[in-house]
């Protein structure tokens, strides 16, 4: 029981992780990252693929590597886009991401690679007679640190500031000297950091990384973020997290049927947006953005 | 000495031409006046001149340097700033994060501290409202927040659209009070008003723009003639 | 926006599929299979043209109503005996297991499957705003695919249905596939089509002229959830299989690309698409199995195929969001320049 909580805490935390990365970069942008899965992806390939070095080595990497590839979407890609139909941009993110995983395929095989990342991580210890998994505390601690973290450079820092102020109106933004180009490749670099991180939890966790990796996850705090509302990134994160963590408690409460969990998931989503068709935390639709 | 000088400018939007060749100048200290009737290109000459409406010719000149073309963040750092239609303030911000925000476009961070206290010395309200959410001030708070926010950037020129659109008259006398202390001080002032009667009295010289060309030029005193002004605005000057 | 029917647009584009059919179709019993899979994915790119096209809101989730409308159609045509005998099946519903139609009453069970499974589903989906219900489609293909994958009462589960009754001829694909065409046509120029184009241009036009932008889209959604239906159907009787995997990511992938570097916003968009992605696609498929292809082999490595086709619809989207065809409908001359 203690388990089952801790296991839909840790999952909506890492789920909340990846949700607030795409909406990072859907508040400056108005572009829906699909191709986010594959910054999860390639963080993934570089945490396998440098397993033998030294762990804090290999996250490293891992997070550069997601960042890099961040950085090179918007470049290559998005930066064209800017201020385009967001329905235009969210099918070019779908061909970034196909196009990816065919690279991936190529580069590492369609197969999963597959090596033991963290193998402190893995096992359980037993407080008052209860056995609790070590990774689910792990994720948790790594979860809310991080969310403080953002929550922090969000509402406390200069460039937190300018994050939301583009948010809700990026062409006054610039007006009042805001970057634009810096502002975004930012906005990119952090969503890939904190894709590094739902990486990392879900390698220990399942240290079988094919070119879909990313997929999954980002699928659901994709739909994570509808339902908690587009339009701000406490929005996104909650929702991120309601996602993660019903889907956790669903494969527990629905035993030998929890093979649909994911399709009960989606009936409760269903239900959220019935009464709250804009998102739980919405609020008025904030103007359209460059 | 001209502070700062727009010629022949040409902008529009697709495929459709909005100006057709319009040139100012402004020099340090002088209140420019700019009126016209709805559509005539008002808005689009502040956005062609700071960089977020396309141009299709003629240049923009501050202080020498031609700044025509230049993306919006970087002009706004050469000392030009614009207070945008509709005060465009974050209204989920607070008043304080706004005039940070303001700050962005300074060129020297030194003053920055200088800056605000001239801002609790022109608006001391927006002192007082320091940490309430922008959205939460009255119309005539909010536009005094918007003329600090691009004042706090120390501009050279300042540009103003349509600052007194839905304030009452008591109001209205206590912005404009203001912008009169602002071009005092050394700024320039160009203010595209709707209401012209509002600047022809207080500007160096107003022009009128209508259909995307500057149809005449008042001064002063040109203001109290009322037939003038009305000719002048209507456009049946007699061409 | 006229009413005017210009018989040009859709005559064009039906002549060039029919000659397509043939000419490719007549070369060879692989020519054949691939016209017969270009028509049922053209279908489908139909379906997706219908909505995405007229109203300007994506769709990922159209994968569900082609799974619908195919297991729908593969159920019914595979015959009883060996529905009883086959491991996968062992635990289908009884009436399913007795259940027989022909091809064609199958094929019309397969739209009904489709039309409901959206209409049903785009009561909710067309109430988000344009964005939003476009995300959440992917949802409802991540149940569709989760219901099939795992329920082997209504299927076979994660395995294939293997018998099905494959098309015998050349002309039953062609002719659906030109009523299909001749249908989406007919929506377009019909007063909801025109409304819904009116509503993509711009949407905050449309509550003022009264017009309820949910209610044109659902209608729109439902119709092109049958053509999605029909189309999965026509997918699964080419092989005369269906796997649940067929209509999944890749296929939905496949279906979006072909219309978007067409012009979704075209019915000569979505046949330009479709005829193009197909062909580059079999050309790099030659190259990849070593195939001469005008009397020069040129090899390039396997997986190749699925890059280009991923890079072009983003250099597509990039060099010229509205497609190949500008969004442009079919004509014959040059263009004329009309203000
Ligand atoms: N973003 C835009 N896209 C296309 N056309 C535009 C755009 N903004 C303005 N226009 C057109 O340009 C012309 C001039 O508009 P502008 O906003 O500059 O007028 P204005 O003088 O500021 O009017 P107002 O007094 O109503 O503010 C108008 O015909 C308008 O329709
Ligand atoms: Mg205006």
């Amino acid at each position: 029981m203690i388990q089952a909580i801790l296991d839909a805490v840790s999952l909506g935390g890492v789920y909340a992780l990846a949700a607030l990365g795409l909406g990072l970069v859907f508040g400056v942008m108005r572009l829906v990252n699909f191709a986010h899965a594959e910054l999860i992806t390639v963080a993934s390939y570089t945490l396998v693929m440098t397993h033998q070095f030294p762990l804090v080595v290999s996250i490293v990497l891992s997070v550069v590597a997601a960042s890099l590839m961040a950085l090179l979407m918007e470049l290559l890609a998005y930066r064209r886009l800017r201020g385009s139909n967001p329905a235009t941009m969210l099918i070019v993110s779908f061909g970034v991401s196909v196009l990816l995983q065919k690279v991936y395929e190529l580069v590492f095989g369609a197969l999963p690679r597959s090596a033991s990342v963290a193998t402190g991580l893995t096992g359980a210890f037993t407080v008052g007679g209860v056995s609790i998994t070590i990774a689910s505390v792990v994720t948790i601690v790594l979860a809310v640190v991080i969310l403080l973290a953002m929550g922090y450079l969000i509402e406390r820092t200069k460039l937190g500031l300018q994050l939301r102020a583009a948010a809700s109106d990026f062409q006054t933004a610039r007006l009042l000297g805001v970057r634009s180009n810096r502002l975004i490749a930012s906005a990119f670099v952090i969503s890939g950091a904190l894709a590094a991180v739902v990486a990392f939890v879900n390698v220990v966790g399942n240290p079988q990384v094919d070119p879909r990796f990313g997929l999954d996850i980002t699928i659901l705090a994709l739909v994570g973020i509808v339902v908690g509302g587009m339009n701000s990134l406490r929005g996104s994160a909650l929702g991120g997290f309601i996602v993660g963590a019903v889907l956790s408690l669903l494969n527990v409460i629905l035993g030998n049927g929890r093979v649909y969990a994911y399709s009960w998931m989606f009936v409760i989503v269903i239900v959220i947006l019935l009464v709250r068709p804009g998102g739980i935390l919405s609020k008025f639709a904030t103007k359209e953005r460059v | 000495m001209t502070l700062f000088e727009v010629r022949d400018l040409r902008a529009g939007y697709g495929k459709v031409d909005v100006l057709f060749g319009v040139s100012l100048t402004a020099s340090k200290g002088e209140l420019i006046g700019i009126v016209g009737p709805n559509g005539a290109g008002k808005s689009t000459l502040f956005g062609a001149i700071v960089g977020t409406v396309g141009l299709r010719g003629g240049s923009v000149f501050l202080d020498g340097e031609d700044i025509s073309g230049k993306r919006p963040e970087d002009i706004v750092r050469r000392g030009l700033s614009l207070v945008p239609e509709g005060r465009q303030i974050f209204s989920g911000l607070s008043v304080i994060e706004n005039l940070t925000l303001g700050l962005t476009g300074r060129r020297d961070k030194h003053g920055e501290k200088g800056a605000l206290e001239r801002v609790h010395d022109l608006f001391p309200v927006l002192t007082t409202h320091r940490d309430h959410q922008a959205g939460m001030l009255s119309g005539g708070q909010q536009q005094q927040l918007a003329i600090a926010r691009a004042l706090v950037a120390d501009p050279r020129v300042l540009l103003l659209d349509e600052p007194s659109l839905g304030l009452s008259p008591t109001v209205v006398k206590d912005v404009f009070d203001r912008l009169i202390a602002i071009a005092e001080s050394g700024t320039a002032v160009v203010i595209v008003e709707q209401r012209a009667h509002l600047v022809t009295r207080l500007a160096e010289r107003t022009h009128v723009l209508r259909a995307g060309k500057l149809q005449a030029t008042l001064t002063k005193e040109d203001a109290a003639d009322e037939a003038k002004l009305t000719a002048a605005y209507f456009g049946n000057s007699g061409e | 926006m006229t009413t005017r029917l210009r018989l040009q647009e859709l005559l064009g584009p039906i002549l060039i599929v029919i000659a397509f059919s043939y000419v490719v179709g007549l070369q060879s019993a692989q020519g054949l299979l691939i016209v017969q899979s270009t028509l049922a994915l053209f279908v489908m790119v139909l379906a997706l043209h219908v909505f995405v096209g007229n109203s300007g809101v994506l769709s990922f989730g159209h994968g569900a109503f082609a799974m619908f409308g195919a297991f729908a159609s593969g159920i019914v045509t595979t015959p009883s005996n060996i529905k009883e005998n086959s491991l996968q099946l062992q635990n289908l519903y009884p009436f399913l297991v007795n259940l027989n139609l022909g091809m064609y009453p199958s094929l019309l069970l397969a739209i009904a499957a489709g039309a409901l499974v959206a209409g049903l589903s785009g009561l909710l989906l067309m109430r988000l705003n344009g964005l939003a219900a476009g995300i959440a489609t992917f949802a409802l293909l991540g149940v569709a695919y989760n219901i099939f994958f795992y329920n082997n009462r209504i299927g076979p589960g994660s395995q294939a249905l293997l018998a099905l009754p494959p098309f015998q001829f050349l002309e039953e694909p062609v002719v659906l596939t030109v009523i299909v065409m001749l249908a989406v046509y007919l929506f377009g120029i019909s007063r909801a089509g025109r409304t819904l184009r009116a509503t993509r241009e711009d949407p905050l036009a449309a509550p003022a002229l009264g017009i309820s932008i949910t209610r044109v889209r659902w209608i729109a959604f439902t119709l092109s959830g049958a053509i999605a239906g029909l189309g999965g159907a026509m997918f699964a009787h080419v092989a005369g299989t269906v796997q649940v995997q067929d209509y999944y990511l890749p296929y939905t992938f496949m279906t979006l690309s072909m219309l978007i570097i067409g012009g979704s916003a075209s019915l000569w968009g979505a046949t330009v698409g479709t005829l193009l992605v197909t062909g580059i696609g079999q050309i790099l498929l030659m190259m990849e199995q070593q195939k001469p292809i005008l009397g020069i082999v040129v090899h390039i490595p396997n997986g190749t195929r699925a890059i280009v086709i991923a890079l072009s619809l983003v250099v597509m989207l990039l060099w010229r969001s509205e497609g190949v065809t500008q969004g442009r409908e079919f004509k014959i001359g040059m263009p004329k320049l009309r203000k």
